[in-house]
């Protein structure tokens, strides 16, 4: 039988035992409801139509009013719920529709279609109403002044929701690049979530079968790369399995309840989440595998793994700044180093920010510290497997597995 | 059938886990057939640690057609083999068990079943019977038996001696990490220096042992003696002035027992 047949064992038995482990099922069940909650409630929450009442004093208000509310309405999708809905109320005079204001019964005051009449500024909802009846003034006052060159009211309101200027950035990225830095920023989080999970059933893996000195026996049939390049087949395609299972629920969610726009996904930005989701778990993978067979028992495992998670944090707060600053100092550095490339690389490519050079050097510089890595940790692995009780020096598993 | 014997610490699980590559060597080799011992052919032996290690969460059928398939077996063939020694060691019904769940000594039989999986050509088994009652002792035993009898080559370490003594033909004794015995145990036993005599007699025996030429050791409890004597020695005057000095209830002179090589050859 060939050493690769062999691993395709391990990682069947890896996929198979920890597929249908209660722990795997239950940790998926809830990581896919946590998911489809994260997209549903802020669209229940955030949906619906906010509601103001403008107290009106003289003539000349309602027209303003009106603009107002079909500008604040002129990016809603058809036929869905407005997203804002402004009630009028007549008073008398200046005073009594004052002394409404500060009881709270209404938001504003128009007086006249000349004034408006707020509690205090910088009020989150007050602002934007007063916005709105701003731009509905300017617009009604436009209106005036096209009508008598004969063009239509709604000719206007179209106009001025429009965006009749190209944007042109000096990054080089696009206009709709924001909806594209936040899938960056889902996947990022995403990933870095994978590596630390899927990380720790590598490392929880290796010390299981320490502890409970099965090892020994797999190892008198097996070699160790055999034994870690399996179990990382293994937890890696039950990872991927889940990472995508989440994904799609995800996207389901979102289909269904209508609650975010959908991103503009397109196959490259997948494809280089994917990419460097691969790239990143390998990475980590082979890490904790490593730093799993130094431990015999499951409470020094995550001493062992400190540092590697930490490298992780690291990678993650660099990419973060990546997100802001593609292309400063931390975000260039960060894409030439190994452990944190995984992160900065796919949000610099998701922004469009990266010259290409830099991303194959960065695969490529991530792919040969993968293979330097397999073979330093897979002797660090063989070296520290069958070294039970305390805790094994990196140099002692490093020795003994010498020659 | 060899008896791997040695006191605590001589070596024994050391060379045991040279033998599967676990431990490389300082200096010498390990062959099979005059050869150095490659992966293929590691896989065609069968090894049981000393701390037994199975996966707790796995069922006991699951875990030997894993182990069988590791070794190169077919999945329909290592199923088969699984099953048919779980029902040789009466596991039948526990086949779906995890093995966590098992009592302690049927652990052990999965664990020995996991060595035998893949009809190994070469058993090397680290304490088999450690912590097994006399009637799992006894199957354990009947098992390496018969596959001696079907020309497997059995190794395996024991503190047990007189069971070593009953079921294996060559022994090796180790001690510090050296062979200090080896060879078939009953060719050891003639060729020893020594001799075991035992005698049960009502009265004082003082002056009688003095009489006696070549005595090494002697324990005594109430009215039965246990002497560890000179091979030279005649023990026929013996034998008669003791039979005039009291009743004589029990008399025998034999070569030692394995225990009195092993105490002779590690002391």
């Amino acid at each position: 039988m060939s050493g690769l047949r062999t691993m395709w064992q391990i990682a069947l038995r890896e996929i198979r035992e920890h597929g249908r482990s209660k722990s795997f099922l239950i940790t998926t069940a809830i990581t896919f409801l946590l998911v489809a909650g994260l997209v549903v409630v802020p669209g229940l929450i955030g949906g619906g139509t906010s509601e103001y009442t403008v107290g009106t004093v003289g003539q000349g208000n309602e027209p303003i009013v009106a603009a107002a509310e079909q500008l604040g309405n002129a990016a809603d999708e058809p036929n869905a719920e407005p997203s804002i809905s402004i009630q009028t109320e007549p008073f008398e005079d200046r005073a009594t529709a004052e002394s409404a204001l500060v009881e709270g019964d209404i938001d504003a005051v128009l007086i006249d279609g000349e004034d408006v009449i707020v509690e205090s500024v910088g009020g989150f909802g007050e602002s934007s109403l007063v916005a709105l009846l701003q731009q509905g003034a300017a617009s009604v006052e436009l209106e005036a002044i096209v009508s008598e060159q004969g063009q239509a009211a709604a000719d206007v309101i179209e106009v001025m929701t429009s965006d009749p200027l190209g944007i042109t950035t000096l990054t080089g990225q696009e206009a709709g690049d924001e909806t594209r830095g936040g899938v960056a920023y889902a996947g990022l989080l995403l990933l870095y979530m994978a590596v630390l999970l899927y990380g720790n059933w590598m490392l929880s893996g290796v010390t299981e079968e320490k502890s409970n000195r099965v090892v020994e026996v797999l190892l008198s049939s097996v070699k160790p790369w055999q034994l870690l390049g399996g179990k990382i087949i293994g937890i890696g395609s039950l990872g991927i399995a889940q990472f995508a299972g989440t994904i799609l629920v995800a996207l389901l969610a979102v289909n269904l309840t209508g609650a975010i726009d959908l991103p503009s996904l397109n196959a490259a930005l997948v494809a280089n989440l994917v990419l460097w989701f691969v790239l990143g778990f390998l990475l980590f993978a082979v890490l904790y595998g490593a730093a799993g067979s130094l431990v015999s028992r499951m409470e020094d495992a995550q001493n062992v793994a400190f540092p590697l998670s930490m490298v992780a944090v690291a990678g993650f707060f660099v990419s973060i700044a990546a997100l802001s600053d593609p292309d400063g100092p931390a975000a260039v550095i960060g894409t030439f180093i190994p452990f944190t490339a995984p992160f900065v690389v796919p949000v610099r490519a998701a922004l469009g920010a990266i010259p290409a050079w830099q991303y194959v050097l960065a695969v490529i510089i991530t792919l040969a510290s993968i293979v330097g890595l397999v073979l330093v940790a897979g002797r660090i692995y063989a070296g520290g497997l069958l070294r039970f009780g305390t805790r094994v020096k990196l140099r002692e598993a490093w020795r003994s597995a010498g020659t | 059938m060899l008896g791997f014997l040695g006191p605590n610490g001589a070596g024994k699980t050391t060379a045991m886990r040279t033998i599967f590559g676990l431990v490389t060597p300082d200096s010498g080799e390990v062959t099979w057939d005059g050869k150095p011992i490659t992966t293929d052919r590691k896989r065609r032996f069968g090894y049981m640690p000393e701390q037994r290690g199975l996966y707790p969460k796995m069922k006991a059928h699951d875990q030997l057609t894993y182990l069988g398939r590791l070794r190169g077996m077919e999945t329909k063939e290592a199923a088969a083999s699984a099953d048919r020694w779980l029902e040789r060691f009466g596991l039948a019904e526990r086949r779906m068990d995890r093995v966590e769940v098992l009592s302690h000594g049927n652990q052990q039989r999965v664990q020995l079943a996991a060595a035998l999986v893949h009809d190994p050509e070469l058993l090397v088994l680290d304490e088999p019977f450690s912590g097994l009652d006399p009637i799992a002792t006894e199957t354990m035993a009947d098992i390496l038996r018969e596959e001696t009898a079907n020309g497997k080559a059995v190794v395996f370490s024991s503190h047990q001696l007189d069971l070593v003594e009953d079921i294996c033909e060559d022994v090796a004794i180790i001690n510090a990490g050296q062979i200090v015995v080896e060879g078939n145990v009953r060719k050891l036993k003639d060729a020893a220096p020594i001799r075991h005599l035992e005698l049960e007699l009502d009265g004082e025996v003082d002056d009688l042992f003095q009489s006696l030429e070549g005595v090494r050791q002697i324990t005594s409890d109430d009215h039965a003696h246990t002497a560890i004597i000179d091979a030279g020695t005649d023990v026929r005057g013996f034998l008669s002035r003791a039979q005039e000095m009291g009743r004589l209830r029990h008399f025998t002179y034999t070569t030692p027992s394995l225990s009195d090589l092993f105490r002779e050859a590690v002391r």
